[in-house]
Parts: C-alpha cells; sequence; structure tokens
C-alpha cells in the first residue's frame, strides 16, 4: 500500500475509533497487542480503562488490536510468567478455508452454520453455558470468533480446553462405547435415546433420522415399513434390540451414522483455544486487513458481516484497481472489476478494495 | 468414623490440619515423613497400622512432614513419586470405605456430586480438571447433557485419585526450612539409588507429539496408559533397543523394570504398528499440525518442514 494510502486509511480508522463502543470486560487485566505490518507487531500493552485505551487508538492509530483472552495480575509485566495468570475466557475461532484472496467471502455462510451449531448444540446445550456468558464476534475478515466468560471455565487449563475442542470437532468419538450387550437371552443390545443430550443423543437421532430418509442404507431389513418402525420404536426407549439383524453386526452397520457425527461439528482452530496466552482481536476493532468491523453479532440469522460489518459512512472514494477482483458481494452489491478500472465507491467498499490490496486512491 | 481415622486416611483433609495443629515438628515426625518418601520410591503404599492416639497423631503429621521436605528439595522426580503413592494409597482407602466417606473426600476437591434425572453427575468444569485423558474418560465417550458429565461410583473414585495425585503434586516451595527438613532431604538425596539416567535423543528427530512426551519424562511427569503404549510403540518402530527405552521409561514416577520389560517384549511380539495420526489425537497427544497422517511419517519430512513444524 502507498504510504499516503495508508496515511489515510489510519486516517478514517481513528474517526471511528472517537467514538467506537468497547466493552471489554475487566480491561485493565487484560494484556493489549497491536500491529501495523504484521497482525502482532508489539505486545505486552495495557490500559486501565476504555479511555485510555480509546485515546491510544486515535493517537497511534494501529491496522490491528488485539487483547488477551486471559486475565492477569500484570499484564504489561514481561516475561510471560511475571504477568500472572488469572484466567482466560474461552475462545472458539472458526475460519473458512477457500482458495483465492477473495475466496473466503463467498463462503461466510457455510461459517454462519457452524457458528450457530457450535453455539446452540454445543457450548449451550451440552456444555451447559448460558447466553449471558458468550459473545460471538465477526473476526473482521473470514471467520468468527466465540468467547465465553462463564464460571468455572475461565480458570480452565490449556489441556482442559483441548478436550473441548476436541469434543466439538469430534476427535477420538469411539461410538462403540454407546452400547452396551446383555448378558442374558435373549441377547440385548441397549445404547443411546434420542432424547439424551451430546453425542449420544445426536447420534441416537441421527439413526432415525437415516432409517427415515434412507431406509437400508443400515440393512435391506428396514426396508420393510413393519420392521424399521418396530425397530424405531426400540430405539426411543434406548433399546436397539428390536431387529432380527445379529446385534454385534448391527452395531458395526451403526459406523455409517457414527462417521456423519464429526461432519456436523465445528472445524475449529486448535491452537486458539488451547492457547492460554493467545491475543484476539478486540471486539468492535477494525480489521486492518479489509476495513471491516470486528462485529459483535446478536442474532447469528440475521447477520451478513459484508453488509452489516462496514463502517457508517455516507462519503464516496475514488479508487484505480491495480488487478482483477472477482465477484464480492459487498454492501448488497455483488461486482467485480478490472484492472486499470477507476471507479467512484462508497468509502468502505473502497477501503476493503485498497486494503486488500487490489486498488489505490486516485 | 472417628475425626482421627478420617485424618490418618486422607491425611489432606482439614479434619488433618486441625488434628495435627498442635503436634511439633519433632525428629521422629520429620524422620516418618522421610520413611513416607521412601516408601513412595520403593512403590509400597500399604498404611501404616497405628493404634493410640499420639501415634495417630504423628502419622497424620508424617504428610505434612513429607510435604515440607519435598518443598525443600523441588525435586520433581520424587515429588511425581510421592504423588502417586499417596494417591494410590488413597484410593485403596477409598475402595474400603463408604459412599458417605467418597463423597466427603471428594467435597474436599470442590467435586461435588449431584442427582440428576436419578444419575450421578458433576459439573462439567471440575470433570474436565481430574479425569485423566485416557479413551475411557475422554468427554466424546461420556454423557454430557447440560454442563454434567455422568460418573459411575467408580469414576468418582478415579476423579479423587487423580485429585489427590495433582493436590499433592502441587507442593508450595519451602524457603528457610528448619534445619530437621533440610538433614532429612540431604539424607533422602544420598539414599537414592544412583543410576541417573540420561535420555540422548537428538532433539528434532522427532514429531512433536513424541518430543513432547521425551520432554515429560525428563521431567519425571506422569504419563497415562494410552500416551505409554504409543511412546514406546514409536520407540520400538525407529529401532531404539530395548535398554534405551527402558532408560527413558526409568524417569516415569511409577517406572517398574519387570512391567516395562514384559510390556516392551510384548509390543516387539505382536509387531504393534504406531497408532495413526488420528488415534494419537484422540489420546488427546497431538499437539501441532504436522499433516503427515502418522507419528512415524516424520522421517519422510524434508528438514525444512520439520524445522517449519517445530517452529
Amino acid at each position: 500500500m502507498k504510504e499516503q494510502d495508508l496515511k489515510r486509511m489510519k486516517k478514517i480508522f481513528a474517526s471511528y475509533y472517537e467514538t467506537a463502543e468497547f466493552s471489554i470486560p475487566e480491561i485493565e487485566k487484560r494484556e493489549f497487542g497491536i500491529g501495523n505490518v504484521k497482525k502482532i507487531d508489539a505486545r505486552h500493552l495495557d490500559f486501565p480503562n476504555v479511555q485510555s485505551f480509546r485515546s491510544y487508538l486515535c493517537n497511534n492509530t494501529p491496522m490491528f488490536v488485539s487483547h488477551s483472552a486471559a486475565y492477569y495480575e500484570f499484564p504489561a509485566a514481561t516475561p510471560m510468567q511475571k504477568k500472572q495468570w488469572k484466567g482466560a475466557d474461552l475462545i472458539f475461532d472458526l475460519d473458512i478455508h477457500a482458495e483465492g484472496k477473495y475466496g473466503p467471502y463467498r463462503k461466510l455462510d457455510e461459517v454462519k452454520e457452524d457458528l450457530d451449531r457450535l453455539v446452540n448444540d454445543f457450548i449451550r446445550n451440552d456444555f451447559g453455558i448460558s447466553q449471558e456468558h458468550i459473545i460471538m464476534v465477526f473476526s473482521g475478515n473470514r471467520g468468527y470468533h466465540v468467547h465465553v466468560r462463564a464460571p468455572g471455565f475461565t480458570e480452565l487449563g490449556g489441556d482442559e480446553r483441548r478436550e473441548l475442542v476436541d469434543y466439538v470437532m469430534g476427535q477420538g468419538l469411539n461410538y462403540r462405547e454407546f452400547f452396551t450387550f446383555s448378558e442374558h437371552r435373549p441377547p440385548k443390545m441397549f445404547g443411546p435415546r434420542p432424547d439424551e443430550g451430546g453425542y449420544r443423543g445426536r447420534m441416537a437421532r441421527r439413526t432415525v433420522d437415516l432409517l427415515m430418509k434412507n431406509p437400508s442404507a443400515i440393512s435391506r431389513l428396514f426396508a420393510n415399513e413393519k420392521k424399521r418402525e418396530f425397530f424405531i420404536g426400540g430405539i426411543k426407549k434406548g433399546n436397539w434390540s428390536k431387529t432380527s439383524l445379529k446385534l454385534k453386526d448391527l452395531r458395526e452397520r451403526l459406523k455409517i451414522v457414527a462417521d456423519t457425527l464429526p461432519v456436523s461439528s465445528v472445524n475449529t482452530d486448535v491452537g486458539v483455544t488451547q492457547d492460554l496466552s493467545k491475543l484476539i482481536r478486540v471486539p468492535n476493532s477494525i480489521h486492518g486487513e479489509t476495513g471491516l468491523i470486528a462485529k459483535i453479532v446478536d442474532d447469528i440469522s440475521s447477520f451478513e458481516p459484508l453488509r452489516d460489518a462496514v463502517l457508517e459512512s455516507k462519503e464516496i472514494m475514488k479508487i484505480k484497481f491495480t488487478e482483477d477482483v472477482p465477484e464480492v458481494a459487498l454492501m448488497g452489491e455483488s461486482r467485480s472489476f478490472r484492472k486499470d478500472e477507476a471507479k467512484e465507491l462508497p468509502l468502505p467498499a473502497a477501503m476493503f478494495y485498497v486494503l486488500k490490496g487490489s486498488a489505490v486512491i486516485s | 468414623m472417628e475425626d482421627s481415622d478420617f485424618a490418618l486416611k486422607y491425611p489432606f483433609s482439614s479434619e488433618a490440619k486441625r488434628i495435627i495443629r498442635d503436634v511439633a515438628l519433632t525428629d521422629s515426625v520429620v524422620e516418618l515423613g522421610a520413611e513416607r518418601i521412601k516408601k513412595a520410591l520403593r512403590k509400597d503404599s500399604s498404611a501404616r497400622v497405628v493404634i493410640d492416639e499420639s501415634s495417630k497423631k504423628e502419622e497424620i503429621a508424617s504428610f505434612a512432614a513429607a510435604r515440607m521436605i519435598l518443598g525443600h528439595l523441588r525435586n520433581t522426580f520424587i515429588t511425581s513419586k510421592f504423588a502417586v503413592n499417596e494417591s494410590k494409597a488413597v484410593r485403596s482407602q477409598l475402595d474400603r470405605d463408604g459412599r458417605k466417606i467418597v463423597e466427603r473426600v471428594a467435597s474436599r476437591f470442590g467435586i461435588a456430586v449431584g442427582e440428576h434425572d436419578g444419575r450421578q453427575k458433576i459439573d462439567l468444569p471440575t470433570y474436565l480438571k481430574y479425569s485423566i485423558r485416557a479413551p475411557y474418560y475422554r468427554l466424546i465417550n461420556r454423557k454430557l447433557t447440560n454442563g454434567f458429565v455422568e460418573i459411575s461410583d467408580n469414576d468418582l473414585k478415579r476423579l479423587v485419585e487423580e485429585a489427590v495425585r495433582k493436590h499433592v503434586e502441587d507442593i508450595p516451595l519451602v524457603k528457610n526450612a528448619p534445619e530437621s527438613i533440610k538433614k532429612a532431604g540431604e539424607r533422602l538425596i544420598d539414599e537414592l539409588p544412583k543410576s541417573e539416567t540420561t535420555i540422548t535423543v537428538r532433539e528434532g528427530d522427532h514429531p512433536p507429539c513424541i518430543l513432547k512426551l521425551l520432554e515429560s519424562a525428563k521431567k519425571h511427569e506422569n504419563l497415562n496408559h494410552s500416551a505409554r503404549w504409543f511412546f514406546a510403540v514409536y520407540l520400538t518402530k525407529i529401532n531404539m533397543g530395548e535398554e534405551a527405552i527402558t532408560g527413558i521409561y526409568a524417569n516415569l514416577p511409577d517406572f517398574n523394570q519387570r512391567t516395562t520389560a514384559y510390556q516392551l517384549s510384548h509390543i516387539r511380539k505382536k509387531g504393534y504398528n504406531v497408532p495413526s495420526c488420528a488415534t494419537v489425537m484422540s489420546y488427546g497427544l497431538c499437539c501441532a499440525v504436522c499433516r503427515v497422517g502418522n507419528p512415524i511419517k516424520w522421517h519422510k519430512l524434508s528438514e525444512q518442514r520439520k524445522k517449519e513444524i517445530l517452529g
């Protein structure tokens, strides 16, 4: 990016920061990191309150600003051990992996589904954490961060956090352990009921779903409605033996159901959750690679990052493209651009392309 | 159960602390403490039989004295051994004691057992804190609903055992220890078998998961069954000699020459393959993104790539 373009961008950032809303719980216990060239060029900063943080942003205006998930007694102390760790928010990071510079922006909807499942199925239902302790934040680029700040969870160590991520990702799922056999005659196999929580309930519900949608997927026997209904009736009570199939065989056949459980799970960036000293983008700060706001999301279903996370501005900016840009649906308008094309665009859109390195201010 | 009997079995309890409040740190108490540590080094977790009240008090105090000696020595090897041994001793007491006692000991570590829908459950953070990373205890294989994990009576005892191990292992540093403690510490070190094991494996030669296990072994940390098995299979497969592997395993707090020899020969006989990365991940031992599929394939990576992964 050209020097004067960068200056212009920073000026826009600074004017946003003058009034931006920040609610950073226990801000005085957080370590901050800022970046201009990289996402984090300097860390071990601390701020006693929002005002001092704001004035730092207005005066120095970094391109990226992050705070620690952790709380420390001395957030600015170095080395790390001297900070005295007091706990940390539990962070889940959802990222889109797509080819090309603009690929991810066309797949932002996919990750929204994962976000919904992560928050509702896993964090709320399974982990039992109430909504008031969860915030969902658009990362400002191509994913979402979920911050969990619930009693009991903030004290967890890295190893224990890893266990939660593995759970969400379905790592180490051994569905065979869901089933037990009785010694008596006739033989019986007991397993999860659809109304159970966690993976067990998911296993039972998915099996019933599969039997309804594709009756012979597990065995051709279930193409017969009567036999199928009889079997499903048993599952609902946790009795998986209401069939003439050999029960040990049946358990093996259920692998096709078990294999789909992790797929519906969330592909979460492992390192972020496990790392107890990780810095994470400050909610409501601007992402220096896109000019989009790392916005706190209230309602996942209605949130459209490329429409709702842009800066508020009526200004128009003249830019000239320095490379071809494929179609991106930015601010409700799907457009592609050609190299050397000169355009007048709404400020947030112009910023987006300049920061992505595809255009210069003209 | 009398408080003193409870305290005798569970010397980390508040009852124990109260009972020994007025017990002086006499030479005989320090001696008993040192003996307690020596028992751990011999892997003898049997309880000492004491009958009269004053010997009971001394025996309870010996636990505190042992911790002072360990806090003074700051030797992770001895401390880990002591923690494992004490937790095993507690476990066998729990097996003999009734349900009420188990719950009483559990509550000492903030493990509160609740009944939900007629099932015994504990809250998720506590479960995560005290469950070991063995497949049976992996969260994914448990009944988890609304922040509560269902556990059996046996699971509860295992969690308490681990809580005791962690608690005992976390020994506060003792600065300016009394002379008697210092002397007992010196004698203990003198009596340690002198076969100091040295681990000589070039670092960087192994995938990060193995390096981490090596690191743990060096620090004399305890490894669970899956970790030990994976580690041994890997070392066997890279053609490390039995003696060298035993040398590494000798660092573990509950090392047993015979068991190790038997297990290594079993692994060799069965010709086990190194488990895949996915399996290693399911053991909770994967700690990097190497994308090799199987830890053994690490050796096929270019030096450049290895460096990138190891950072």
